[in-house]
């Protein structure tokens, strides 16, 4: 890839200016990025003496190569793409993915015994102002049993993977970083439209004992005042900051290590024929995403009824609006047994359990049943 | 990421003694078409160059007739500089936005295919590049290849979420590691919502999946019970004759399973056999044999890469007490630096990704110690 030699006649379209992007021209040939804005193809027109049929796309890749440029002095190859002539006679190399910002793209046209062609390409720098920022970050509670076991962090738009934990702390008294709190997992822990991040206290620095651990200690302890901090310079999916520091401050106080328990939960019933909430009360804090997903209503002929989830302050109680009027009789909360509280205590099994009882003990139905009467 | 066929199986296909067939029973159930691949998280090979890719975003694994299935008899060493960048350049990106997910060197023709994300966020395009010869990277095109599928039960499509207002999902499963072994793909799991660890055993060709698993084990750094933590890299090994796992976990317990024990639905509990350090992520294990002895290797996120003899292995003690740092199976630390990705290239080299000197990720080939 020497630079002179072959650019006699080279243009430079600055991002402002490509909205033309029209490049030299040389024997009548002209390479064009198509569209201007956000090219997905490029075309040569005027082909002198392109090879006529080419189904591997060999010949043509060598007559036309896009390269995006690697800043470096490493000889790195030419994009993977397809390559056809079209109906008007030029040679059009499509793009397999969508153009980068930050990229600067280098078309080369070669024809034996002629200067070859080339042309640039890159988006313009991007000028939008952060504007993503983080909605909620649950549990919402501001004291926490000291065996926490997850946060989850709601932003407002789609994220970017695999630096976040790099930005994401736990911070003691005084602005003190806690090491490695987190169980990191490579990928991360996202869900699907990337907006929610999963953050796992790993599970071997959750306090057990009366002293604390002898490697790194316990990430909580009962007492002191801790908070999760998200620094404005995680980037969300246009890699772009957030728009500022986010900080959740909370107190720990005592370790939980008791499962829910539905049958103890208080159920204030609804009346017939309208549509007043089901409310139900905890009597503590529930993980915020197992308890909007894990509690369903079916009534008295095992219909599961439609409707509204809503959790109240601190994910203590939960709310359901049916779409249809209460009917009246019978009717049973279903809930999973695996819905946990804060510290990830189940139904009827703590989070860590001594392994050498008789494990089977604890394996239960997948669902347990509480009943209520609409009247 | 690891080797699935035994070492046995593949000397003799290194001597010639053993030709995988083209046309084999395995690859007869698939169908011809392009798989559409969400995601790849991880690689594993399993027998006649079939490729398992673990889909995490689609949840579901699927099984490739790479098409691979030639014998290598090349001893070269494999080396590319800058694979984010080369990688980077071929897709017409950067290399900040290329993403090495995971790295798999087919057994049988010796060629390394690495899982690629081209891109950071939910619009990620999941790629598989192969190393060429000459160090460069191309692209595998799937756009017209043998495959099957299979879809993780109990995995995002939950039952109890609704239609219409409710039908948003945010429930997702990362799939920390796979393998092949004994006929069956293991997987395992980890959900961004229960907190629990799954493996499940799939019988290939895939008919059904059954339910994972729970394991649990005892780590004996902590002092008391880790319960439901995620496997994060395993390895089939034969332990007195019979099919185990070894997996290690986060601060590093290394659990032993016996593969037998993995029925659906069935909560079991591993034998620790050692600890191998906390503060520290384990990422790969291979297997491999020196002078008629097998040896593990394992790389970590902290603490390097260190290589166990497995003949400790059988009657190894099980770690039942609170121990300060390490304990069980002896180790003994290399001086492989960086070391993200591993695989096994043959029986006397590995191939590793590798942070090098520019901080460009470097694939290169290494002894096996």
């Amino acid at each position: 890839m020497s630079p002179a030699a072959g650019r006699s006649v080279s243009l430079v379209f600055s991002a402002a200016l490509t909205l033309t992007a029209f490049a030299s021209l040389v024997s009548g040939a002209t390479i064009s990025w198509l569209p201007a804005e956000r090219p997905v193809a490029v075309e040569v027109d005027h082909v002198a003496s392109a090879p006529t049929h080419d189904s591997a796309g060999l010949a043509w890749a060598h007559t036309l190569a896009v390269f995006a440029e690697q800043g470096s002095t490493l000889n790195v190859p030419a994009m993977a793409g397809t390559w056809r002539m079209t109906s008007g006679g030029r040679l059009r190399f499509e793009l397999p993915y969508p153009v980068t910002r930050g990229v600067r793209y280098r078309a080369e046209y070669r024809v034996a015994g002629a200067v070859p062609i080339i042309s640039y390409f890159a988006l313009p720098a991007d000028t939008t102002p952060p504007s993503t920022t983080v909605l909620h970050v649950f549990p919402s509670a501001d004291v926490l049993p000291e065996n926490q076991l997850k946060f989850y962090v709601q932003f407002s738009a789609p994220m970017s993977r695999g630096r976040t934990y790099e930005h994401v702390h736990i911070r003691a008294a005084a602005g003190r970083v806690i090491e490695l709190p987190f169980l990191e997992l490579e990928e991360e822990l996202w869900d699907p439209t990337m907006t929610r991040l999963t953050l796992l206290i790993d599970p071997g620095r959750i306090k057990r004992g009366v002293k604390p651990l002898v490697d790194m200690g316990p990430v909580f302890e009962t007492g002191k005042a801790y908070s999760l901090t998200i620094g404005d310079a995680c980037r969300d999916a246009e890699d772009r900051p957030l728009r500022a520091n986010f900080e959740k401050k909370f107190q720990v106080g005592p370790a939980d290590r008791i499962g829910p328990d539905p049958a103890a939960w208080k159920i204030v019933a609804p009346s017939v024929g309208g549509r007043t909430p089901l409310v139900v009360a905890f009597g503590e804090s529930l993980d915020h995403a197992l308890a909007t997903r894990m509690i369903r209503v079916v009534q008295a002929d095992g219909t599961e009824l439609d409707g509204d989830v809503s959790l109240g302050p601190r994910e203590e109680t939960w709310g359901f609006m049916p779409d249809r009027p209460w009917r009246a009789g019978t009717h049973r909360l279903v809930v999973s047994t695996t819905i946990e509280d804060l510290a990830g205590n189940n139904v009827g099994k703590a989070f860590d359990v001594d392994v050498f009882e008789d494990v089977q003990r604890h394996i239960h139905m997948p669902t347990i049943e509480v009943g209520f009467f609409v009247k | 990421m690891k080797k699935t066929s035994s070492l046995a199986t593949f000397s003799l296909i290194a001597l010639g003694l053993l030709v995988p067939c083209a046309h084999a029973a395995l690859t007869d159930g698939m169908k011809e078409g392009k798989p559409e691949l969400k995601s790849m998280s991880q690689l594993t090979f399993g027998p006649e160059g079939i490729l398992f890719v673990a889909d995490t975003k689609a949840a579901s694994i699927v099984a490739i007739a790479t098409g691979d299935t030639r014998p290598s008899t090349s001893t070269a060493a494999i080396r590319a500089l800058a694979i984010n960048q080369t990688i980077a350049a071929l897709v017409g990106s950067k290399a900040e936005d290329i993403i090495i997910e995971d790295l798999a060197v087919n057994p049988v023709s010796r060629q390394a295919y690495i899982a690629v994300s081209r891109g950071r966020g939910p619009d990620a395009v999941a790629l598989l590049v192969r190393i060429k010869a000459d160090g460069q990277p191309e692209l595998v095109s799937l756009d017209k290849i043998k495959f099957s599928r299979v879809a993780l039960p109990d995995a995002p499509a939950d039952g109890s979420v609704g239609e219409g207002k409710r039908a948003r999902n945010p429930r997702n499963e990362s799939i920390t590691d796979i393998a092949f072994a004994d006929g069956r793909v293991l997987v395992a799991g980890i959900s961004n919502e229960e907190f629990s660890s799954t493996l499940r055993a799939i019988p290939f060709p895939f008919s059904t999946v059954e339910k994972g698993t729970v394991v649990e084990n005892y780590h004996g750094a902590h002092g008391k019970f880790e319960t439901r933590a995620p496997v994060r890299t395993f390895v089939p090994y034969k332990v007195g004759g019979e099919s185990h796992l070894l997996a290690a976990y986060t601060c590093t317990p290394l659990v032993q399973f016996a593969l037998k024990d993995l029925t659906p639905g069935a909560k079991i509990t591993g034998k620790t056999i050692a600890e191998f350090g906390n503060g520290n992520r384990p990422l790969d294990i291979i297997v491999y044999q020196k002078d008629g002895k097998d040896f593990l290797l394992m790389s970590n996120s902290s603490r390097g890469v260190i290589k166990v003899a497995a003949e400790q292995i059988t009657g190894a003690a099980s770690i039942t007490a609170k121990v300060a740092d390490l304990a069980g199976l002896k180790f003994e630390k290399l001086d492989w630096a960086g070391i993200t990705q591993l695989d096994r290239l043959d029986g006397k080299f590995a191939v590793v990704v590798r942070t090098g000197a520019s901080k460009m990720l470097d694939l290169e080939t290494l002894a096996l110690p």
